[in-house]
């Protein structure tokens, strides 16, 4: 048996594992939003949470930048309205009120590979991965040597590295390639996964959105 | 399959050719061509009719040889392949290249079969098997020629081992290796890897082979790769390991639902995990030759900064511009070298890195005296040197391997290119090639990504981190 965890799922599981995570909440009517939104702190993103999305964006399942409550009431109804409309028959969890996060993205994932087994995945985000295919991979277990070679690896690496650039605390991106390392050496179950996007700043990093498929055998 | 009985296999005092044949026809016919006359050690033909081969008396059986046989080179038809293997056992064989073909590569189930039970009498012997499906190995290091392609014995000896997972790439990378100056301890096709796999052969090589320097590996697709980053990780940095991968086409699963699963190609997995094994990899087999052949002939750059001395302008300028797509940089002579330097040349061209050598056509020794000060200078961590031949410089390649003689061995990487029509400078480039950690490959770019091979692996190998 195949089961996907998505959305405040994965990142509850995340941050339980130790994963530094961007706070959230789920809200099933505006007030509640509202309050989430409060106390997480302004602003926020509001996503819709269902267990037949995958792609939120594609799908117009994200707001960002909300600075209000009244804001968030309102945005929360718009987007539920337009759920039921052009997804009719989709089952609705809520919506996810999440902390803005800020910083360059980035996306982590994992797999199990047919002959190589479980394999890590590193990449910026956004285009650089999707289009551009710049990522770089290394067997899992990862050693300290395997996350710095990652990095560089990218040929984009500079938007991580140039001083010029936004400043990004590297030592924070190869302690986070480390750790999911390790949690995929741990919990064997799980079979792919997306950390996407993580988000990288001089602050550390955060995982906003995550995906993660389990094997429960 | 421990390294004595590898060692065993590679040098064997007497060599029995089963399936032996004087027709042109037979692979026994090309497998006793590459012994007869060349190996050293006692041949022992094998054919059913017990006549003369290649002029050396035969044995119908090998049960009836009544000395020692060390190695067993087999030849005869599939179907009769495990019963040989057997009786190869009870006679004490130490080692087997099974060049017959028709077991796991085949489309007939019939040929799994075989191969099963082909490792099994080999196993229940612990007998070491090259092979199936394999043209043999080569041995340069002691001249015993395992196969039935004679002409490998034109390789130079030296110090890059080649381990193929294919036949064909053994002949085109070892042909490329005698018209190239490729010097090499061993080569081999491993074929269906019945029991002798990558990893116990990089095991060997690096451990107990005192011959092989540097070991190149072609590399198609493995069951469990794995095994082979394992034991390459565990002795890293003790022989460079350089890999060229084929099979680039398979794409990620662009049915996943995920980003990874849908990014996740399998050369790219590869391209991952050999550097995370410590393997240097490579995208061509004359890029795996050129910086096998350089990594047996140069020192490792300490740094990415070279100097380009070119005696035409041109050559100097295309491999300064694929310096730096390669990771390296062109260096900024001291003022000291670049004074050295204008003393040597007249300013009738550029003096600066890349340094155009052309004034001094008439005077290789005041070539060779430039490639000293560009070696010497401390802001310079290797040397791409090249000339072309022209009518005027005819005696540059004689000139300069007269003036090296004395020298000390470059203390950096040296990468040459002397390009000249055949037979004008062949002899003197051949006895330049390779001494004193100079390395002469085809073209000005060869050099450059060859330099650039030289710094990774001193990234991977030689560096503090």
């Amino acid at each position: 048996m195949e089961k996907v965890l998505l959305g405040v799922e994965a990142l509850t599981f995340l941050e339980k594992e130790g994963f530094p995570v961007l706070k959230a909440g789920l809200a099933n009517d505006p007030d509640k939003a509202a309050s989430v939104a409060s106390a997480l702190g302004f602003p926020v993103a509001l996503k819709i949470s269902s267990p037949d999305v995958i792609h939120k964006t594609e799908e117009g399942g994200v707001r960002v930048f909300l600075t209000r409550e009244e804001e968030v009431r309102q945005t929360f109804q718009d987007l539920v309205k337009g759920f039921r409309l052009h997804s009719p028959g989709k089952r609705l969890d809520g919506v996810m009120v999440q902390h803005m996060g800020t910083g360059l993205e980035l996306i982590v994932g994992s797999l199990m590979d047919p002959q190589f087994g479980p394999v890590l995945l590193f990449g910026l985000g956004g285009i650089f991965a999707e289009a551009m295919k710049d990522v770089s991979f290394r067997l899992i277990p990862i050693e300290p040597r395997d996350a710095r070679e990652m990095i560089e690896d990218l040929r984009s690496s500079q938007v991580l590295t140039n001083p010029r650039g936004a400043r990004i605390d590297l030592t924070a991106i190869e302690q986070f390639l480390l750790q999911v390392s390790r949690l995929i050496v741990e919990h064997g179950e799980i079979q792919e996964m997306d950390l996407n996007p993580v988000f990288a700043s001089s602050r550390g990093t955060e995982i906003c959105d995550a995906r993660i498929k389990i094997d429960q055998a | 399959m421990t390294n004595q009985q590898l060692q065993h296999l590679f040098s064997p005092e007497s060599v029995a050719v089963i399936g032996a044949s004087n027709s042109f026809d037979k692979l026994g016919y090309h497998v006793m061509k590459s012994l007869a006359g060349n190996y050293r050690g006692k041949i022992i033909p094998v054919n059913p009719k017990g006549e003369k081969v290649w002029g050396i008396d035969s044995y119908p059986s090998l049960k009836e040889v009544p000395e020692r046989v060390d190695l067993a080179v087999i030849v005869v038809p599939a179907a009769l392949v495990a019963e040989t293997v057997h009786t190869c056992g009870q006679k004490g064989v130490k080692g087997i290249v099974l060049i017959t073909a028709g077991f796991k590569e085949i489309e007939d189930a019939q040929g799994e079969v075989r191969e099963h039970e082909l490792r099994a009498v080999a196993d229940s012997y612990g007998i070491p098997v090259i092979g199936p499906n394999t043209f043999g190995y080569v041995n340069l290091t002691l001249g015993i020629n395992a196969s039935f392609t004679s002409e490998f014995l034109h390789i130079q000896k030296g110090g890059v081992a080649l381990i193929s997972q294919s036949g064909g790439m053994c002949h085109l990378c070892g042909f490329l290796a005698i018209d190239q100056r490729v010097a090499m301890s061993k080569l081999m096709s491993l074929g269906n890897r019945c029991n002798v796999d990558f990893p116990e052969m990089l095991k060997y090589l690096v451990e107990a082979d005192e011959a092989t320097k540097v070991i190149a590996l072609y590399i198609e697709g493995l069951d469990k790769p794995r095994d082979l980053m394992e034991t390459a990780a565990s002795l890293r940095g003790k022989k460079p390991i350089v890999a060229y991968k084929a099979g680039r086409s398979e794409k990620g699963d662009s049915a996943s639902r995920f980003h990874t699963g849908s990014l996740a190609g399998d050369h790219e997995i590869w391209t991952g995990a050999l550097k995370q094994a410590g393997m240097l990899q490579v995208e061509s087999a004359e890029e795996l030759l050129d910086t096998a052949k350089a990594l047996d002939a140069c020192v490792l750059p300490l740094g990415p900064r070279v100097a380009v001395l070119s005696g035409q302008a041109g050559p100097g300028m295309v491999a300064s511009d694929a310096l730096e797509p390669a990771g390296l940089q062109l260096a900024r002579f001291t003022p000291a070298t670049q004074e050295k330097i204008n003393s040597l040349l007249p300013p009738i061209a550029i003096r600066t890195n890349p340094v155009d050598m052309g004034p001094a056509w008439y005077n290789p020794k005041a070539m060779l005296e430039i490639l000293q000060a560009a070696v010497k200078d401390e802001s310079t961590d290797g040397v791409i040197f090249l000339a072309m031949y022209a009518s005027a410089n005819l005696k540059l390649a004689e000139e300069l391997e007269k003036y090296m003689k004395d020298l000390e061995p470059f203390p950096k990487p040296v990468v040459a290119c002397f390009t000249a029509p055949p037979n004008i400078w062949d002899e003197s480039v051949r006895r330049l090639d390779r001494k004193k950690g100079m390395v002469i490959l085809a073209t000005p770019e060869r050099c450059a990504k060859a330099m650039s091979n030289l710094w990774k692996a001193r990234l991977l190998w030689g560096g503090e981190r």
